[in-house]
């Protein structure tokens, strides 16, 4: 006895082919669709001893070379962390860093109370600054390059560049670029401009943006950047 | 070299030259597909799992809310020199089962195994310079297949070349009596006399002939060049040429059938001919032009040209019954007609000039101006009036032309092209188009646009019908047999014989002139609403008919809201009101002989054309209202649910003639993105139209001549109304999925269409045919209704083997449910009494399609 009509036998055994399938995981963080993280920074303290040995007390990194992490948004710390997880530490762009081994060593749980650890500390100014910002690095953040292509830095990192007023989460892991080491914004610009950083949807949106900058462009917005007094947003 | 071999010269060409120059934006018909992938290969492109951009999760919304189709996945390319390529090519095994008719067959040529190319696609590109060439193919048979290269240079040119052939079946259970058939002679087989066969006779030939699939094969290539001339100019031509080949169920009157079947009438009188007609005609198409595009301005200068030419001028068919005159006339006797002719559409040439100028101005705004002129010209060869040998007519007691038979013609004065006022036809319509157009853009919340436009088509020569051989005017109506059977109604008007008689013996020019004004404005007063109001004016001025002014005026309102997040709602109301001056209901008496030099209207006056009461609907004065609901939900991200309804009421000033038609609908859609490679969506819809229409029929049997309603001829008795219902449901569901690596795709249709005529009239005067069972007063029924019900469901999985190479099965079944009474009791013959039918009529159906396709990446 034909318990299913005739046409209906071949979709039938189509969906019992597929019945043990399951789902695939991209090679990138998918930054798109995130939910809020939440941790315990007082927790995230006792594990940021090793952590502020390169990124200074309370995460105001004394070397220019190294990213401050003080009052950086939770989410974006949280995501990196998470990203230099899953990276290839043999890849060029991550074999003289010692993060991918660092990120290795922390729990889930770890990463998200260390993101709420430096997130609720106070930046301060970068000790090293040895350039003032110019006109150019402030229109570029500002306006862009429209006749490169270069979009305005402000869409996404925020007017102030403290990050952006949109609550929606596809936003919530952009940093905030203000007063951040221009050694270092200059290191991360190269890395996108060279195609090197791939481990988020967020570093492919950079890609495309650093593809138009030169050299000129990149110094001169991270001077700016660098240039910018730091906000205490607590 | 064959003709076939022929047609893909163009295409051969473009594989083979690269010596031209052109833009990306014009092409030779844009969208090629079959029926097996009708999407033109993009079913083969699964979604980029990446999505479509890294800013955002799942697709992008389009302005009324709804979720874009996802962005296809990016092929892996390969090199070949400084070229890139990629390819894939996809055949397999097709095989058709169940019931083969028309409509499952319809624009496709299922076969019951079939090895079939569902795909081949090739693309090349050179970075270094931006040049490209793309080939694609896909052939399930000889009928239907495809074939196109596109090649050219990003910004500098682009060549494209097609062949397309295509398959229309008609009808799968056809039964011709006639040999011949696709020719331009059908005649009939040794077992039947022409003119002198019984119905019983052309019955078995029915039953016994072989079931005959009618249907045209339509073949089209065509070639498209375009290029910049400089970084503004643009020149672009295109042609293309379709040739249809095939027959098709057609027409054939021998005049008079069931109104005087069965005693004591004529079973064997004259008799409907359902004839079959040879297709074979061919039209190029080309187009060509100047485009400049600058920064203030914009230019536009084209031609565009249609030439139809068709191999037969006519077709002859041989017609099984005799006829016999009408029992009015003491002695009559048909003449002995027994073949026909039906002409073919004439040959025709189309030419269109058009000039465009357009330029930014202040506000932001644009000005444009265009103006074209056309012709259309028809200049075929005419057919003589009839093809008859002998005698066609009435003779009383003997066929000799003469004197004393005033109602029998010589053939050999008629079936001559000498009988015609001029040898050729010698037609033509000018169009002339002036238009100009502002759109003002004076802040951002505000956009004003208005536009005028003239339009006038000027219809040039009339041909009269005019026999010099015999110094008559009009023609053999229904090739002679009409006035074989029915004294007086030859449709010949001679001054000295039959000066009554009223026929037409003029063509009808209907020159026509149009002035459209429109102005409108759309106001966006806060940040989420949006209000537009449009007035528009229409004036129609034609020649020759009921009236010589018609005024539309319509004025529409749309309302645009996105005050919540998650809806955007749009709501367009548009009132039109039609009038116009006098109504005139009979201005057509210069066409008939009643308006030629010795006319003699009969004792009682010449017959009215119809009732004073009669208001055709396109220029009757009318009201309409319509409204449009639509309402797009977006409650999450990868969601959207859509609900439509709409609603147009028209109101017609009308006694007789079209009183009202309405028409109503709703839609609800939802469509949820589960992941970037995973789509469920659902529809139903549902839309009902309501027609209803008066007429009266005539008293006096064609002699009248009150033409007022409620009158001696038109009598309120012999009104009667009809009222036609279309109800139609449609639903649907579709899944897609990949599990892991496996594809999986679902869809399922439904379409339920019903069509109902209902019908009453005031006294059986009122009907053309009695069944015997009307009473003496109004009465009411309705026509069996008229169902159409399709099902259909596909399944498929797409299996990867490797990274190049994949599997796909699929499953298409398809039913349909046809209930149509026009063809009802065809199961028993298609010969009732003396009506010759062919097409059985379309047919309910089960039928299956199965596919296993191998897809290697090239």
């Amino acid at each position: 006895m034909n318990l299913l009509p005739n046409f209906m036998r071949l979709p039938a055994a189509m969906l019992l082919v597929l019945v043990c399938t399951q789902g695939v995981a991209a090679n990138y963080v998918d930054l798109r669709r995130i939910e809020p993280v939440h941790g315990d920074a007082a927790a995230g303290a006792s594990r940021a001893v090793v952590c502020v040995a390169c990124h200074g007390p309370n995460g105001n990194a004394v070397v220019p070379t190294f990213p401050k992490l003080a009052g950086q948004r939770a989410d974006y710390i949280y995501h990196r962390l998470v990203e230099y997880r899953n990276a290839d530490p043999n890849a060029p762009y991550y074999v003289a860093s010692p993060m991918p081994a660092q990120a290795q060593t922390l729990s889930d749980v770890d990463m998200r109370n260390l993101a709420a650890y430096f997130a609720a500390q106070t930046p301060t100014a970068s000790p090293t600054i040895t350039e003032t910002g110019d006109e150019q690095g402030a229109t570029l953040y500002s306006n862009g390059d429209p006749a490169k292509g270069v979009p305005p830095c402000q869409g996404c990192h925020g007017a102030d560049a403290n990050g952006p007023i949109i609550t929606a989460s596809r936003y919530l892991a952009y940093p905030m670029l203000r007063g951040q080491h221009a050694a270092y914004l200059v290191s991360r610009l190269n890395g996108y401009r060279d195609k090197q950083a791939h481990d988020s949807t967020n570093d492919f949106i950079m890609r495309g943006v650093a593809h138009m900058l030169d050299d000129g462009s990149i110094h001169a917005v991270a001077v700016w950047l660098d240039s910018l007094p730091v906000v205490d947003k607590h | 070299m064959t003709r076939s071999l022929i047609r893909f010269l163009p295409l051969a060409c473009v594989l083979c030259a690269a010596s031209a120059h052109a833009d990306t934006g014009i092409g030779v018909d844009t969208w090629r597909a079959d029926k097996l992938d009708p999407t033109g290969g993009m079913a083969s492109q699964a979604c980029d799992a990446d999505g479509t951009s890294w800013l955002a999760p799942l697709q992008r919304r389009s302005p009324t809310g709804n979720l874009y189709n996802c962005a296809p996945e990016s092929p892996r390319t390969y090199e070949l020199g400084d070229w890139i390529y990629y390819g894939l090519i996809e055949g397999g095994y097709l095989g058709a089962s169940g019931d083969r008719v028309a409509l499952w067959n319809r624009y496709a040529d299922w076969r019951r195994n079939n090895l079939v190319l569902g795909l081949l696609q090739v693309n090349l590109e050179r970075p270094s310079d931006g040049s490209y060439v793309d080939v694609r193919a896909s052939r399930i048979s000889a009928d239907d297949q495809l074939y196109q290269s596109v090649f050219g240079r990003a910004g500098a040119y682009k060549v494209q070349a097609f062949v397309r052939d295509m398959p229309n079946i008609l009808s799968t259970d056809a039964k011709s009596i006639w040999n011949g058939v696709g020719t331009n002679n059908l005649t009939l087989p040794a077992s039947l006399v022409p003119g002198a066969s019984t119905p019983a006779q052309v019955a078995a030939v029915s039953a016994g002939a072989p079931l005959t699939t009618l249907g045209v094969k339509r073949s089209k290539q065509g070639l498209g060049v375009s290029t910049y001339l400089t970084p503004e100019w643009t020149a672009y031509v295109n042609l293309s040429d379709e040739e249809r080949k095939g027959t098709r169920p057609y027409g054939g009157p021998f005049f008079f059938a069931f109104a005087f079947e069965g005693p004591p009438f004529f079973m064997q009188d004259g008799g409907v001919n359902e004839t079959i007609k040879p297709i074979r005609d061919s039209t190029i198409n080309i187009n060509g032009g100047l485009r400049y595009a600058g920064s203030q301005w914009r230019f536009d200068f084209s031609y565009s040209g249609s030439f139809y030419r068709d191999k037969y001028t006519a077709y002859d068919y041989q017609s099984p019954f005799k006829l016999s005159p009408l029992p009015v006339i003491p002695g009559a006797i048909s003449a002995p007609l027994y073949q026909g002719q039906m002409s073919m559409e004439p040959d025709n040439d189309y030419h269109n000039l058009q000039a465009t100028a357009t330029r930014k101005i202040a506000w932001n705004g644009e000005i444009s101006f265009s103006a074209a002129g056309g012709r259309m010209s028809q200049n075929d060869s005419l057919i003589p009036p009839i093809n008859c040998q002998g005698v066609f007519g009435i003779g009383i007691g003997n066929l000799q032309v003469g004197p004393q038979n005033p109602l029998l013609y010589d053939c050999s004065k008629w079936n001559t092209t000498d009988a015609l006022s001029q040898k050729t036809a010698d037609m033509r319509i000018d169009t002339t188009m002036l238009d100009a157009r502002i759109r003002l853009n004076p802040v951002s919340q505000l956009s004003l646009r208005g536009s005028v436009k003239f339009d006038r088509q000027d219809y040039r020569n009339v041909y009269l019908l005019y026999n010099p051989l015999t110094g008559q005017y009009g023609y053999p109506s229904e090739n002679g047999t009409q006035g074989s059977i029915v004294p007086g109604e030859a449709g010949i008007f001679d001054p000295l014989t039959s000066p009554s008689a009223l026929t037409r013996v003029r063509s009808l020019p209907l020159d026509i002139q149009t002035i459209d004004a429109n102005a409108g404005a759309d106001w966006r007063f806060s940040e989420k609403n949006t209000l537009g109001a449009t007035f528009d004016f229409n004036r129609y001025e034609p020649t020759n008919r009921e009236r010589t002014q018609i005024d539309a005026s319509s004025f529409k309102l749309t309302w645009v809201n996105r005050s919540i997040d998650w809806l955007t709602l749009r709501v367009n109301y548009t009132y039109l009101n039609q009038t116009g001056n006098t109504y005139n209901f009979d201005p057509y008496d210069f066409t008939f002989s009643s308006s030629l030099p010795g006319y003699v209207p009969p004792a009682a006056g010449t017959p009215s054309h119809t009732v004073d009461a009669m208001r055709k609907y396109d220029m009757s004065s009318r009201d309409e209202n319509k409204i449009d609901v639509m309402a797009t939900f977006m409650p999450r991200d990868d969601m959207t649910l859509s609900a439509s309804v709409r609603g147009d009421w028209n109101s017609y000033d009308a006694q007789i003639g079209r009183q009202a038609y309405d028409t109503a609908g709703a839609t609800l859609q939802w469509d949820w993105q589960i992941a970037v490679q995973s789509t469920l969506g659902a529809y139903i819809a549902w839309d009902r139209s309501r027609l209803g229409l008066s007429n009266v029929q005539d008293q006096q049997n064609g002699a009248g001549v009150d033409p007022a309603l409620g009158g001696a001829n038109y009598a309120l008795i012999g009104q009667w109304w009809a009222n036609d219902a279309q109800r139609d449901w449609y639903a649907g569901l579709t899944f897609n999925h990949k599990f892991d690596r496996v594809r999986f795709d679902l869809n399922w249709n439904y379409l339920y269409s019903r069509g109902l005529t209902d019908y009453s009239y005031a006294g059986p005067t009122a009907l053309a045919h009695l069944v015997g069972n009307e009473g003496p007063g109004p009465g009411n029924g309705a026509f069996p209704s008229m169902v159409y019900r399709v099902n259909s469901i596909t399944a498929g999985v797409t299996v990867p083997v490797n990274e190049r190479v994949a599997l796909r099965l699929f499953d298409y079944y398809e039913r349909g449910r046809i209930n149509d009474w026009h063809y009802a009791g065809f199961g028993q013959g298609l010969v009732a009494g003396n009506r010759v039918y062919t097409d059985a009529g379309p047919q309910g159906y089960n039928a299956n399609l199965i596919g296993l396709f191998v897809n290697v990446k090239l």
